[in-house]
């Protein structure tokens, strides 16, 4: 079992509050991906988990049981660290085979789980080196070896795929995930790349300013950001913020009126006359062949070979558009967008949280803290 | 011969001279020439020189006449010398080199690993401390590096204070206070040594501490957080992941202040002046005697040279000690 629950964890470095008031409850086996900018407190909350550094207050359970006063050896986790942190005078097979120094096995038994481990990660010709002879790819893989070969109750990742290249990163995206799927264990993976926060979560804990801004699936946290902080963080090109208002029939933006959804003045009735902020993803902003919608002048377009993003703006608010590949645009063209405001996220610009009325549909609600 | 001359195919000599022929091979020597100093200039020659400059008159060229001296039968005062192997002969032969070499041997390896050892703990306590983010960690270094800064002879004096066996002597008066007899540091001869030891480490483990502080500081601290999640006990981190990091520094420390020691003569000169009798005696106080109180220079100079071999010698063998790629 390896159940995870953090409860009100606060931490601070003298003065400076690092982590605020955390709650957060990881299901046995799941994989939790802990995103946000630099210096947002992801990293202190993994080493708080890990034990390497000790909250200033709050409660860690392990299946319902406080690790608090455990040492990191105790808590039966394995971390892996963003620079791996492998022993440089010890071998490969020593490296992985080190964690299992104590363990009640006979030398053969231990041998055999050495192998074992190199075969699950394809790394058996390298057993008998050392780690300065190996590649960032490589020694990634020694580093989860020495993770896995203990059959910890949960695995730690603290930003691992940082130090590699594009390709490399993309590769051991699939097989960290590939591996979960294999030796399914509680993970608590942190990463300021959100990416890898969609791709490999099962939820998505994103994180600001040492506190908790929205925990949820990743189509959750994309879809129903509860921020705009999420909703700004989320997303290559990040979500369009357009400053609006409702007349009570329709969006009033700094040059257009565009009518709402049918089940819009229903919800819409406390706001009506009241300044919001309208989220809409590039994908859901389109160009119209036709005059009509919110007109929007071009600035850039970035064909990426699949898509084109076309950035643009409307009086002085910037727009992201993602558009067929076959989009010809040029600086200073005028266009005329349609935008999708069945997908769109409404914001309350005083407390930059997302309205709660919308959506109406229950299953697309981000869980929100 | 000028009918010779004039036929310059006949005459082999005229011919090397003729004009045409040595414009033609001279300008690319001239150029080669150029080219090499060129090469030189441009090279690391001319900025080595001055320390090259440096070291030979001051350490080379002394070298090299104390390996002329002790080839000699040279006193202090006699400027007639004349070549002979009479001070190597009667350096070897002499009774007193044996007792002089076990003095050295005893003072040399206690005080190395003393500093050694102690410079090491003190770096990784500073270590510990600075990760428990403790205050004062500062202060503690520039305490100890302060026992550095002082003259080897001033340390001599202030250690002959404290050991004295006088009234005044700080460590008895101390010992006094605790109800424990007096001891006779500097008078015993069973226990002079001891005592040169202890002044020794007390001011050399400074400049260990600090070189092996700069190698702790190297060593990356993930490590030991890996190590602490593979519940790894202290030992442990210290045998694997310390020990393994340090070797290279911990060999140049270990040349370094062996060579130092080796070469010890100050403090020991103020502290005890190598007595009681020979008891506190090393090779290089005992050169000293023999120039500057026997005068005779070429004795001293062997067993100069004697210092020299020795010091290469186990230089070598530590050398040898070195991680390969730090070789």
């Amino acid at each position: 079992m390896g159940q995870v629950e953090l409860k009100s964890i606060h931490k601070s470095f003298g003065p400076t509050a690092v982590l605020d008031d955390i709650n957060l409850k990881i299901a046995d086996k799941e994989f939790v991906v802990v995103v946000g900018p630099s210096g947002c407190g992801k990293s202190t909350l993994l080493r708080v988990v890990a034990g390497l550094e000790e909250a200033s207050s709050g409660a860690l359970l392990f299946d319902g049981r406080a690790v608090n006063a455990l040492s990191p050896g105790e808590r039966n986790v394995a971390m892996v660290f963003q620079n791996y942190a492998l022993y440089p005078h010890l071998s490969v097979a020593t490296n992985i085979g080190f964690g299992l120094r104590r363990a009640a096995m006979s030398r053969r038994e231990k041998r055999e789980a050495v192998e074992r481990t190199a075969r699950l990660l394809e790394i058996e010709p390298l057993l008998k080196r050392r780690p300065g002879a190996l590649s960032g790819g490589q020694r990634q893989r020694v580093a989860m070896g020495r993770a896995i070969i203990r059959n910890p109750a949960v695995f730690l990742f603290d930003e691992p795929l940082s130090n590699l290249d594009a390709r490399l990163r993309m590769q051991m995206r699939s097989e960290i995930r590939g591996l979960h799927s294999k030796l399914p264990t509680t993970t608590l993976y942190v990463t300021h790349d959100q990416v890898e926060a969609m791709t490999m979560a099962d939820r998505v804990v994103v994180m600001n300013a040492g506190r908790i801004e929205q925990i949820g699936t990743p189509s959750q946290i994309y879809d129903t950001p509860r921020t705009t902080f999420v909703a700004r963080f989320m997303g290559m090109p990040s979500m369009n913020m357009i400053s609006a208002r409702y007349d009570g029939d329709a969006l009033v933006l700094p040059d257009a009126r565009v009518p709402v959804p049918a089940d819009w003045p229903e919800r819409l009735g406390p706001w009506v006359g009241r300044a919001l902020l309208l989220g809409l993803r590039p994908e859901h902003l389109s160009l119209r062949a036709s005059p009509g919608g919110v007109p929007a002048t071009v600035d850039l377009t970035e064909p990426t070979g699949s898509e084109t993003l076309v950035y643009l703006h409307h009086g002085d608010t910037r727009l992201a558009a993602r558009t067929p590949p076959d989009t010809r645009l040029r600086r200073g063209d005028q266009v005329h967008l349609d935008l999708r405001l069945d997908r769109a996220t409404l914001f309350d610009p005083d407390t930059a949280l997302a309205l709660p009325t919308l959506p109406a549909d229950p299953s697309k609600t981000g869980e929100t803290v | 011969m000028a009918d010779q001359s004039a036929h310059p195919a006949k005459d082999p000599l005229a011919r090397i001279a003729a004009p045409a022929i040595t414009s033609a091979d001279a300008t690319p020597v001239r150029q080669r020439r150029a080219g090499a100093a060129a090469r030189i200039l441009s090279g690391p020659l001319p900025w080595l020189l001055p320390a090259l400059g440096v070291l030979g008159l001051f350490y080379l060229y002394p070298i090299f006449e104390a390996v002329r001296l002790a080839f000699t039968d040279a006193r202090l005062f006699d400027t007639e010398t004349q070549l002979s192997m009479r001070s190597i002969s009667s350096m070897v032969g002499s009774s007193t080199l044996g007792v002089i070499l076990r003095n050295t041997l005893t003072y040399t390896v206690a005080s190395v690993v003393g500093q050694i050892a102690l410079g090491l703990a003190i770096a990784l306590l500073v270590m510990r401390a600075e990760r428990a983010r403790l205050r004062g960690t500062l202060a503690l270094r520039t305490i100890v590096l302060a026992a550095w800064v002082i003259p080897a002879i001033a340390n001599g004096i202030i250690w002959q204070l404290l050991f004295s066996e006088a009234p005044f002597g700080a460590i008895n008066s101390a010992l006094r206070l605790m109800g424990v007899a007096p001891v006779a540091w500097l008078s015993d001869p069973s226990n002079a040594m001891t005592s040169a030891v202890i002044a020794t480490i007390w001011q050399g483990t400074a400049y260990s501490m600090i070189l092996l502080y700069a190698a702790l500081k190297t060593i990356d601290p993930a490590l030991y957080e890996a190590a602490a999640i593979d519940n790894a006990r202290p030992w442990e981190r210290f045998w694997f992941i310390t020990l393994p990091h340090l070797r290279a520094a911990l060999v140049v420390n270990a040349i370094l202040i062996l060579i130092m020691t080796l070469n010890m003569f100050d403090t020991i000169l103020a502290l005890t002046g190598g007595g009681p009798g020979r008891a506190t005696e090393i090779l290089s106080l005992y050169a000293y005697g023999t120039v500057f109180q026997n005068f005779e220079l070429g004795r001293g100079a062997a067993l100069s040279m004697l210092l020299l071999v020795i010091s290469l010698g186990l230089t070598v063998v530590l050398i040898a000690l070195l991680p390969r790629d730090r070789r």
